[in-house]
């Protein structure tokens, strides 16, 4: 028996990957407290949940900073670093920019596990980083009574081409680049409910670098992007509504779903995350009642490592989807941007 | 067969997950399970949704009580507008069956007290014979039975326990102010009960 199956990571791990984050309403809270921060180089700082912070240096150069970091979401120490840290950069990739530098955030309980594992992990990370390109530089470690891994990255853009929330423009069509399920499925395989196939298609979604994603997407007309994370599909779409001003047309036909994650909904394998989030956006959003309960627990499946999403402009979106599908990427133009009142999503 | 289980402190989706293998059993008619919280409950709904079996969720203190069973159908079919307890559905009427249809707390006419005793005794001697009756029905004063004061409360569970199906009038149980005393999962409505009395082989009015 291998040390990872020996000690079993997400054992006791009450919520896996970005299902573990606090909830919309939570975090709204806490936020509230924080002092407003005003700078004319501070092109996004905490207003409009935006994916990271980004700070003008001259015309030519911003940097984007964030974070990100999460409980184990499986077993395999050496996938769930790569994992977390394909999820950490991502939210560089979600704000246009390009991971420069990353440090390591790194939470191990040293009793509980061999060293084997930490290695394994911080091993697994480091190959996320590596593939984009970015310097991993160091970090920080200390003793806990759960694994925590993630990392701190920077990265540039220049200030012209930042991707926010807050560009989508009317009749701008949406493109979702990565299958949603993400929770559902690592719910379900943490049940045993998911074919060793889909548990396949999981994982290798998971683990893949969004980077290539937009490199083929800025050479199109975008408005605005963000990558679908813990809050999901329609947490992050009514933030970018909301921040563009306008409201949302989802078809619920056109959704990229992983295989199998609708009957495992339908069963009842729905994450705890999920229910939150559809609390919170309870009065954002107004689902048709043509569209089925397993479905709409989907739109607030909290995704780890998700896709990115971008609001593209009609006459481009369509190419960008095929340029895209044939780089291998599951997108699919699934609604529009509209008039009407600010961040409701409409589902249909 | 009724299976218990205890998930209690399980993490998700065990609760789920664990259900779910008990119910794919096809010799279990009826589950209840204990679970922490909301959210289990939410899930157990969409498994009981999946497999198209009936759920009923009580609240206890600090956990709740599911209770899946297979013997009746979905509620939509059922409902009647208007009524708050109409929750409950329709028998599946392939399955027929002994009736009793119980409308008052009394064995006939007579001395008050003496008639409650009297049904008591009867219902007593009716489980004891063994003969196991396809549901029981309660209405008017007879959905008293289930009352936490009343001394037939106890062979009634029997009987549920045996597999009879124990149910109460919706609008009597509000009438006579029983509501929290009684099981949301026992509760029909009066839709329900005719097609129970129309589906019975015999019917059975003490």
């Amino acid at each position: 028996m291998s040390p990872a199956e020996k000690h079993k990571l997400t054992a006791n791990i009450k919520a896996q990957g970005c299902a573990a984050k606090l909830s919309p309403l939570e975090l709204a809270q806490i936020v509230k407290s924080l002092p407003k921060v005003k700078s004319e180089n501070l092109l996004c700082g905490t207003d409009n949940f935006e994916d990271a912070a980004v700070y003008k240096f001259s015309d030519e150069l911003a940097i984007v900073s964030t974070i990100d970091f999460f409980p184990p979401l499986i077993d395999d120490p050496y996938l769930y670093g790569r994992i977390a840290a394909v999820n950490a950069l991502s939210d560089v990739y979600a704000m246009g920019g390009k991971p420069l530098l990353a440090l390591n955030v790194f939470c191990f309980p040293s009793c509980d596990y061999p060293l084997t594992l930490a290695e394994e992990i911080i091993r697994g990370g480091a190959s996320a980083v590596d593939e984009a390109g970015c310097l991993l530089v160091g970090g920080h470690s200390i003793q806990a009574p759960e694994p925590i891994y993630g990392l701190s990255v920077i990265g540039t853009v220049s200030p012209q081409r930042i991707l926010t929330n807050a560009g989508a423009k009317e009749a701008d069509k949406i493109v979702l680049c990565k299958p949603l399920g993400m929770g559902v499925g690592l719910l379900s395989h943490k049940g045993g409910m998911l074919s060793e196939n889909t548990y396949k298609e999981l994982i290798s979604n998971l683990c893949r670098l969004n980077g290539p994603c937009l490199e083929i997407a800025l050479k199109y007309d975008l408005h605005a992007a963000t990558d679908i994370t813990g809050f999901g599909l329609i947490g992050h779409l009514h933030e970018m509504a909301k921040a563009s001003g306008l409201k949302v047309r989802l078809n619920s036909k056109e959704l990229p779903l992983l295989p199998e994650v609708l009957q495992c909904a339908e069963q009842g394998l729905v994450p705890a995350a999920a229910y939150a989030n559809r609390k919170a956006y309870s009065e954002i959003s107004r689902i048709d009642e043509s569209v089925d309960l397993a479905l709409s627990d989907l739109l607030f499946d909290p995704q780890t490592s998700g896709g990115l999403l971008f609001s593209v402009s009609a006459r481009e979106a369509f190419q960008l989807a095929e340029e895209l599908k044939q780089a291998e990427w599951p997108a699919k133009i699934i609604g529009d941007f509209l008039a009407g009142e600010s961040g409701l999503i409409e589902v249909f | 067969m009724n299976e218990k289980l205890d998930l209690r402190g399980k993490l998700c989706p065990e609760p789920v997950i664990a259900t779910k293998k008990v119910l794919d059993k096809k010799e279990v008619e009826s589950i209840e399970a204990l679970v922490d919280d909301e959210i289990c409950v939410a899930n157990l709904e969409r498994l009981a949704r999946s497999q198209k079996v009936h759920i009923s969720v009580k609240k206890e203190s600090g956990f709740y009580a599911v209770s899946l069973s297979r013997n009746l159908q979905t509620q939509a079919d059922a409902n009647i507008a208007g009524l708050p307890e109409a929750g409950q559905g329709a028998p599946d009427n392939s399955k027929t069956g002994t009736v009793l249809f119980i409308t008052r707390e009394t064995l006939g006419e007579g001395d008050a007290e003496f008639g409650k005793t009297l049904l008591g005794v009867f219902l007593q001697s009716m489980y004891e014979s063994g003969h196991k009756p396809r549901a029981i029905l309660l209405s008017n004063s007879g959905v008293k039975l289930l009352s936490s004061s009343s001394s037939s409360k106890k062979v009634l569970e029997d009987f549920k326990a045996g597999g009879s199906e124990v149910l109460a009038c919706g609008l009597c149980v509000e009438f006579y102010g029983l509501k929290a005393e009684i099981a949301t999962e026992q509760i029909t409505n009066m839709f329900a009960i005719c097609e129970y009395l129309n589906a019975a082989d015999k019917l059975i009015q003490p």
